[in-house]
């Protein structure tokens, strides 16, 4: 290598020397420069995370069998961002009708002003289905093809207009089950809550917890993504289809005999879980703004666990069932009914006025005597009448998870306002009042061996991917199995004797009718009443337990003609739904010799 | 000629250092971004399986299935044409389950593989002097 060469060499190493200090000292001066640093900032909370609020999707409501109540669809939120908008009118004409969106209103939301701070996007609509947003994106896609970026003013421009999809509560059967299941007020996208039903009992548990996730966009500190918890799913112990037929069967019970209202409660005695429980009104679930109109006057939402009522003759289950536990009478204990009884002043008739004679405890429940009930319950003496009553839940909530229950307080002796002659009156159902899934419950005590049951509609919780199932409760156990078993048989008896309208061909139930007076102006009489039937079946191992209430029948006060038909209605239908065969197929699988 | 080799030496060495800091911080930048871009995806079919779950929903409603059943010619049978059978065995339909009960291993271990959250020291240290740990373990 010549001295030339090597010289040149050196000045180019030299220079590249002197490229690299440059550079050095020009990064140096561009990390401590002002406007470097502004630039550095800026980009670090522009581009450096992400922060985005995130609503989880409710929770969805299922029926036993997994079949779908309320779940979400996807809508959309369309505005305008006010900067690109080219051509309002083009706007007003395409969005004019949809979701009665008026044309001269979307004209002056599009047309105002753009202001980088106080007008950057106007909400045209909401809750557009998405076929609309498709068609509107093709409307859109055309006008872009003939007017590219809106330039032309004479041509027509869908510029400016966004969509942007969200979820919405959504409830498939529309008004079915409408009673148990409440609903959200989904169009408050902010503040919206559950109301009434399983949508305000488990609100929290539905809702999951909105938040802002935090998302680094520089790779090196991208962790996992924030897991938002979504809402929790519930599987109810309702079953479509049995509460679909009891509604049908309700709606034309109602309408038949010209009542007020009327309600009926399936449950199965062993877990207290409710398999069907319908109510009037009901409301399309999609349009929950209509409950304003439907349930004026404080009309309950589920009168199943808002209504209270006096029950009449179907609480004489429980005055007979508590004698017979405490002994105070037995299966050969006899009275002598002469038609009235009278107590501290006050003079108790049966329902026809007419006097029995001799009859066993079986009759006076057969009969549906109040004399006799009213006789039970002073020889078993107050305190212990108010005990046993109290041990099967009157004046007491069931808390079944359902929003809205009311309650009657029990007077009992000793509190104020109690009298007497109400020991008497309470014997068979009056001057109590009680919700029907209150009086369901207790009377499930004498279905289940004594063992009362939480009533519940919970069947399992679905978070975090896992399925959770409950657990049934023992609310408490009020009289002994043998007095139950006993209970049983005897209206099993009851109805079998009297031929009831309520029978079912092929299996054995047991049951009562009640008909509870109204007072209208202080004084009672059966000019309005509460007609109402509880039964169970089969009565060797009973499955279900349906009461009926039917409200101020105008057809007939009585329980036994408005509300047992309705009972054995529904139980032939529930029975193929619980796969129950009738007593006879035991009967011939055993002459079969299986 | 050496001193000026050894002059350029740092030079190269740093060239090639901020060569392979910017290869490297660019894809994981793409991988970065395709993580947040499968993030909106998901929360799209999040939202199309809730829409499609409830439309499936709809068209098997009750009232859509009496309906159909309507118009196919479905009748409900008199009680008097109706035969049980008890099938010894047979405990009817089961519960339902929607999800795994609690308790099952769940397979899914975050979205992120660990060999992207490495730094570059991390990766040239774990490659040049820990070739036998086995990649994507080492904050585990």
């Amino acid at each position: 290598m010549n001295k030339i060469q090597n010289s040149r060499l050196t000045l180019v190493s030299i220079l590249l020397s002197m490229a690299s200090v440059l550079i050095l000292l020009m990064m140096v001066r561009i990390q401590n420069s002002a406007s470097y640093q502004e630039l550095s900032l800026k980009t670090e909370a522009d581009y450096s995370y992400l922060i985005e609020s995130y609503y989880p999707e409710r929770g969805n409501i299922y029926d036993r069998w997994g079949r779908l109540f309320a779940g979400n669809e996807d809508v959309y939120e369309v505005g305008v961002m006010l900067e690109d908008v080219m051509n309002p009118k083009t706007i007003a004409q395409t969005l004019n009708g949809i979701n009665d969106l008026d044309y001269f209103e979307i004209l002056q939301k599009a047309s105002q002003p753009y202001h980088p701070i106080n007008s950057v996007y106007s909400v045209l609509t909401n809750f557009l289905p998405s076929g609309v947003i498709d068609a509107l994106s093709q409307i859109y896609q055309d006008y872009e093809l003939e007017n590219p970026y809106g330039k032309k003013q004479n041509l027509p421009s869908l510029r400016g207009v966004v969509w942007s999809p969200h979820l919405k509560r959504n409830y498939p059967e529309n008004s079915l089950a409408s009673n148990v299941i409440g609903f959200y007020s989904f169009q408050d996208r902010t503040a919206g809550k559950g109301y009434f039903g399983v949508e305000e009992y488990y609100d929290n548990l539905l809702a999951g917890r909105p938040m802002e996730t935090f998302m680094h966009r520089n790779p090196y500190l991208l962790e996992d993504l924030p897991e938002v918890p979504a809402g929790a799913s519930l599987v109810l112990t309702i079953d479509r289809e049995i509460q679909a037929m009891v509604e049908k069967q309700l709606d034309e019970a109602v309408k038949e005999h010209e009542a007020e209202s009327g309600t009926v409660i399936i449950l199965d005695p062993r877990n207290g879980e409710i398999l069907a429980m319908a109510s009037q009104p009901r409301i399309n679930l999609n349009q929950y703004w209509q409950f304003q109109d439907e349930f004026s006057d404080e009309k309950p939402f589920n009168r199943a666990v808002g209504a209270v009522y006096e029950p009449g003759s179907v609480f004489k289950v429980l005055t007979m069932a508590a004698a017979f536990d405490n002994g105070t009478v037995d299966s050969d204990t006899s009275y002598y009914d002469s038609g009235r009884f009278e107590y501290f002043g006050a003079t108790i008739y049966n329902w026809n006025r007419r006097g029995n004679g001799d009859q066993t405890m079986q009759e006076c429940m057969q009969r549906s005597i109040n004399v006799c009930l009213a006789w039970v319950a002073t020889e078993m003496k107050a305190d212990a009448f108010y005990e046993y009553m109290q041990s099967f839940g009157i004046g007491r909530r069931t808390n079944i998870d359902l929003g809205g229950e009311l309650i009657y307080p029990l007077s009992k002796p000793g509190d104020e306002g109690w009298y007497p002659v109400q020991l008497v009156t309470n014997s068979f159902g009056q001057g109590v009042a009680v919700n029907p899934v209150q009086m369901a419950t207790a009377i499930s005590a004498v279905a289940n061996d004594g063992m009362m049951m939480k009533p519940h509609l919970l069947k399992a919780v679905i978070q975090n991917g896992k399925q959770y199932d409950t657990a049934p409760q023992i609310l408490g156990v009020p009289i002994k199995a043998e007095t139950a078993r006993l209970m049983t048989d005897m209206l099993v008896k009851s109805l079998e004797q009297e031929s009831s309208i309520a029978l079912v061909p092929g299996y054995s139930i047991a049951g009562k009718t009640g008909t509870g007076e109204i007072p209208t102006d202080g004084k009672y009489g059966t000019e309005l009443t509460n007609a109402s039937f509880v039964g169970w079946g089969p009565a060797n191992d009973p499955q279900f337990l349906v009461y009926v209430w039917i409200e101020k029948p105008k057809s007939s006060p009585w329980g036994s003609v408005v509300a047992a038909p309705v009972f054995s209605s529904i139980v032939k239908e529930l029975v193929v739904y619980l796969d129950l065969p009738p007593e006879q197929a035991f009967d011939n699988q055993i002459a079969m010799g299986n | 000629m050496q001193a000026i080799g050894l002059s350029l030496i740092p030079v190269v060495l740093v060239v090639a250092g901020i060569s392979v800091y910017l290869i490297i911080s660019a894809q994981a930048a793409e991988a970065g971004l395709e993580i947040m871009d499968l993030h909106f995806k998901e929360e799209d079919i999040l939202r199309q399986i809730a829409n499609q779950r409830s439309q499936l929903a709809y068209a098997t409603s009750y009232a859509q299935m009496q309906k159909k059943a309507q118009k196919i010619g479905f009748v409900s049978p008199p009680d008097d044409s109706l035969h049980h059978m008890v099938i010894n065995g047979y405990h009817g339909q089961q519960p339902i389950l929607i999800a795994p009960p609690p308790g099952e291993k769940n397979a899914f271990h975050g979205l992120v593989n660990t060999a992207y959250q490495e730094s570059l020291s991390a990766w040239l240290f774990d490659t040049f002097f820990s070739p036998a740990l086995p990649r994507g373990q080492i904050y585990e």
